[in-house]
């Protein structure tokens, strides 16, 4: 299920509110369990097995591990996290990387692994061999559990509704934030309820759903045409047009999807960590992983750098450091090469930052260091987007003055067509209408607001019941 | 926030989801999208299998878009945003610059995607021992280019149909449509892809000089503006087309439908022969009740079918079978003025050998003739060759 259709937002949601209110404060982790495995279930109702799978995994390796602390067995309660992070690791692998290392190790002559197209399922019938969706965001979740359990920094939890609850949260169970359970764990138990946090997550799903349905999807389409375009025809404009259009419509999309989640979190009376801010005015490579998708940027950072030295290194090793969790960073993104060396382009960026890069954009005027931050970024997202190394090659020779020409016929239809829309997505991308809504005097504020509030919602609608297009790109990893 | 303003913005937020959230569930199902021209999703009950193969979850999506309270004003509202914010289509169709003509957006094939299609044709030319005459109706977009948005991509520039005339064989006959469906003519419908009955009257003329039955036209004739002194009669003023449909472009007027040769025919002797389900029932040229519909178009010949057969005892020419599409429908009473037989043929529905069907039915001369966009894309030329 996603958030923005029109079954989410005008059926499942409404129900999801009304049990949730009418039940008593203590059924209602039960209550979201149990809806959270709906809206699980109902893309692929077969794979719930792995929810439930992971759940009692993970909930009886937190208490393995706290008993083996209780009992001052340390060595126990570090095989039992090192169990979990192999189950959660082989969870992950199975279904996301199974076909990709068969395939990669076939084209090099050593096919010994099948290539998996469905499962068999039990009484003799098979399902596609599919990824379920939201599983590098909830094993990095259960992971993470564990390893805060033995590093004292959680709680073990000893209800295991209350951890199917943590486990499967469906605001932000298939695209994040990856939430910490050390950050919910009290929320869990306890969460204030009232209208004011209700009325705020209001505000903050609408502006996701905007976010998401007026800018992401009206912008994907741009990207589309270009993406399709064979590599000879790519003018250099054109190219920049689109790559322009997939930054935007990324960053909308996900962060849209985001302040959903936090919003819809809002609304039940939880308060997640915040996910995006601004990644498109960052001054570095390195400013810009501190601003996009912070909470992938912090759980690798806090479960994989730190753990190897991180920077209190040698420089050789801090280097080791970087290129391991940069790879790492890439190849969760998606079971494809471009993606590994997605993730290889930001280690160069940031190595050089850290090693000698930093120092020298201290000294150079504040509006070239954006130049940079944005030009680094949106040169990755060429590598990002577009996943086939025999369209990627010419869209980046295209982007850099060697394709067919500066501009086409075509370039200048789409220009204007989409003019206004990438003018106010950029626009949306930096915190000015934040800024100006802020410094508005609290009287205009609140008339503005419910007059914003319903435009928004009725035009998402319109375009939701129109729904032409609506794709959502964070779904596959 | 203060308690009472939180209060009221809960209020109004849940209003707008519970609402037509009830609406939805409480309101009759539509069966059927007049502004869309399709039948809707219904709510279908969900079984074991159904919910463990997610067929469920997948129709119970299309069930809630398609019966969303008040459908066809979100989709129109839709429209007229994007136009708001300056673009110039919508749901691939382009709105044409005088703001009354809509263009559904045109597909190009590749050289080697064109060259098959055309080799089915030539296919058909050495299969059969009659001439075999091959014409491609040139879109909307080619003939009104004046009309489109600028540098307008998707779009008939021509190219296709020249390469294609380039690709026939020696023992194909090309006609050569585009000269007469002009920018000044009104030979298409604003709101639909298909031609109008004077776009087919101008197309007859040439068709029949270049088949060696030319007849004597008057200019008003050779305009498109009577046919042999008849004058046009129009039969409907609230034709909506498919172009609008897709477009959900709210604010254009709809087309007329016109005709020029009366029911019969104009010796009053063409008799038309359908096979709707594949059986043969009597016909006629025209279907009035097809203008109480939506889909007036299928007031020609009462809409698709995989076969009919028109015969005019009056005629000169011979019989003639023609490969077609649904631009056929509205040529097809000038054909009869022509033909003592004419073979309406459609592909899509019809899996008969056209090379058996040809001798069986000792045809004199074959037509291929198709609109450049349904050429382009249409998956079952092969079945020329057969």
């Amino acid at each position: 299920m996603i958030f923005s259709s029109p079954y989410f937002l005008f059926l499942y949601f409404p129900l999801v509110l009304l049990l949730y209110y009418i039940s008593p404060l203590k059924w209602r982790n039960l209550v979201l369990l149990v809806v959270n495995l709906i809206f699980y279930g109902w893309g692929e109702p077969v794979y719930v097995l792995i929810m439930f799978l992971s759940i009692a995994i993970d909930y009886s390796h937190g208490r393995m591990v706290t008993r083996c602390k209780d009992r001052g067995n340390d060595k126990g309660a570090r095989m039992a996290v090192a169990s979990s992070v192999v189950f959660n690791l082989l969870l992950l692998g199975f279904f996301k990387y199974w076909n990709f290392i068969a395939g990669s190790l076939a084209a090099v002559g050593a096919g010994f692994l099948p290539v998996i197209e469905r499962l068999p399922m039990p009484g003799g019938d098979s399902i596609p061999f599919t990824l379920p969706i939201g599983i590098s965001f909830y094993t990095f979740q259960t992971m993470s559990y564990t390893i805060d359990v033995y590093r004292g920094d959680a709680k073990c939890q000893k209800n295991i509704i209350t951890f199917g609850t943590f486990v499967t949260l469906f605001p932000q169970l298939i695209a994040g934030p990856i939430i910490k359970y050390k950050d919910l764990d009290e929320q869990l138990e306890h969460r204030d309820h009232s209208f004011e946090k209700f009325a705020s997550g209001v505000q903050r799903f609408t502006i996701g759903a905007c976010k998401k349905v007026l800018l992401a999807n009206a912008l994907g389409p741009l990207w589309d045409v270009y993406l399709a375009t064979p590599g000879e025809q790519l003018t250099t404009l054109g190219a920049w047009l689109g790559i322009a259009a997939f930054s935007l419509q990324l960053y909308f999309d996900f962060s849209g999807y985001s302040d959903m989640a936090i919003g819809l979190g809002r609304m039940l009376g939880f308060e997640f960590l915040e996910n995006f801010n601004y990644p498109y005015i960052s001054k570095s490579a390195s400013e810009f992983w501190r601003r996009w998708h912070i909470s992938l940027g912090s759980w690798f950072r806090e479960y994989l750098y730190f753990p190897l030295g991180g920077s209190r290194v040698g420089k050789g090793r801090m280097v080791f450091n970087l290129l391991v969790v940069w790879a790492a960073t890439g190849i969760w993104h998606g079971a494809s090469w471009n993606f590994l060396l997605w993730g290889l382009y930001w280690f160069v960026w940031i190595g050089m930052e850290k090693l000698f890069l930093g120092k020298w954009l201290d000294k150079v005027p504040g509006w070239l260091t954006h130049v940079y931050g944005i030009i680094v970024a949106v040169v990755g997202w060429a590598i990002f987007a577009v996943e086939d190394f025999s369209a990627m090659g010419p869209y980046l020779a295209a982007m850099f003055g060697f394709g067919a020409g500066m501009l086409d016929a075509d370039f200048l239809y789409y220009l204007r067509n989409y003019l206004p829309i990438l003018v106010i997505a950029i626009v949306a991308a930096t915190p000015l209408a934040a800024g100006i809504w802020r410094r508005l005097p609290e009287r205009v504020r609140q008339i503005a607001f419910p007059v914003l509030m319903m435009a928004g919602l009725v035009l998402t609608t319109a375009y939701l019941v129109d729904g032409t297009y609506n794709p959502f790109l964070y779904f596959r990893f | 926030m203060k308690h009472k303003y939180s209060v009221f913005i809960t209020v109004l937020f849940c209003v707008f989801i519970f609402g037509f959230g009830i609406v939805l569930l409480a309101s009759p199902s539509r069966d059927f999208s007049e502004q869309e021209n399709r039948f809707l999703a219904q709510f279908k009950a969900p079984t074991l299998d159904t919910l463990r193969s997610g067929e469920f979850m997948e129709d119970f999506e299309d069930y809630v878009t398609d019966q969303f309270p008040l459908r066809d004003g979100w989709i129109q509202l839709k429209a007229l945003a994007e136009r708001a914010l300056g673009k110039q289509e919508n749901n691939k169709v382009y709105f044409g610059t005088d703001g009354q003509t809509l263009f559904a957006q045109y597909t190009i094939p590749t050289q080697e995607d064109l060259a098959q299609r055309v080799g089915f044709v030539n296919k058909l030319a050495d299969n059969v021992d009659v001439p075999v005459y091959f014409a491609l109706i040139p879109d909307k977009s080619w003939a009104w280019a004046t009309l489109l948005p600028a540098n307008a991509p998707n779009v008939d520039d021509g190219s296709a149909i020249e390469n294609a005339q380039a690709m026939c064989g020696d023992n194909v006959t090309y006609i050569d449509l585009r000269t007469i469906l002009t920018e000044e003519s009104s030979a298409f419908y604003r709101t639909d892809h298909h031609w109008t009955t004077m776009g087919a009257q101008l197309a007859f003329q040439r068709l029949m000089s270049e088949m060696g039955l030319a007849r004597p036209m008057e200019t008003e004739d050779l305009l498109g503006l009577s046919y042999q002194g008849l004058p046009y009669t129009q039969v409907s003023d609230s034709f909506y087309g498919t172009t609008w449909s897709s477009s959900g472009a709210g604010w254009i007027k709809p087309d007329s439908i016109c005709t020029v040769i009366p029911e019969g025919g104009t010796q009053g002797h063409v008799t038309v022969t359908g096979y709707p389900e594949g059986t043969p029932v009597e016909s006629s040229l025209y279907h009035p009740e097809k203008l109480e519909v939506k889909d007036k178009y299928a007031y020609f010949l009462g809409g698709n079918q995989p076969l009919c057969v028109i015969q005019n005892p009056d005629a000169e020419g011979g019989k003639l079978l023609v490969v077609r599409d649904s631009y056929c429908d509205s040529l097809a009473p000038f054909l009869a003025e022509a033909f003592q037989e004419v073979h309406l043929f459609d592909l899509r529905y019809n899996n008969m050998s056209l090379k058996q069907y040809v001798a069986d039915n000792e045809i004199d001369q074959v037509l291929v003739l198709y609109s450049g966009s349904n050429f382009n894309t249409d998956r079952n030329l092969f079945k020329l060759g057969q």
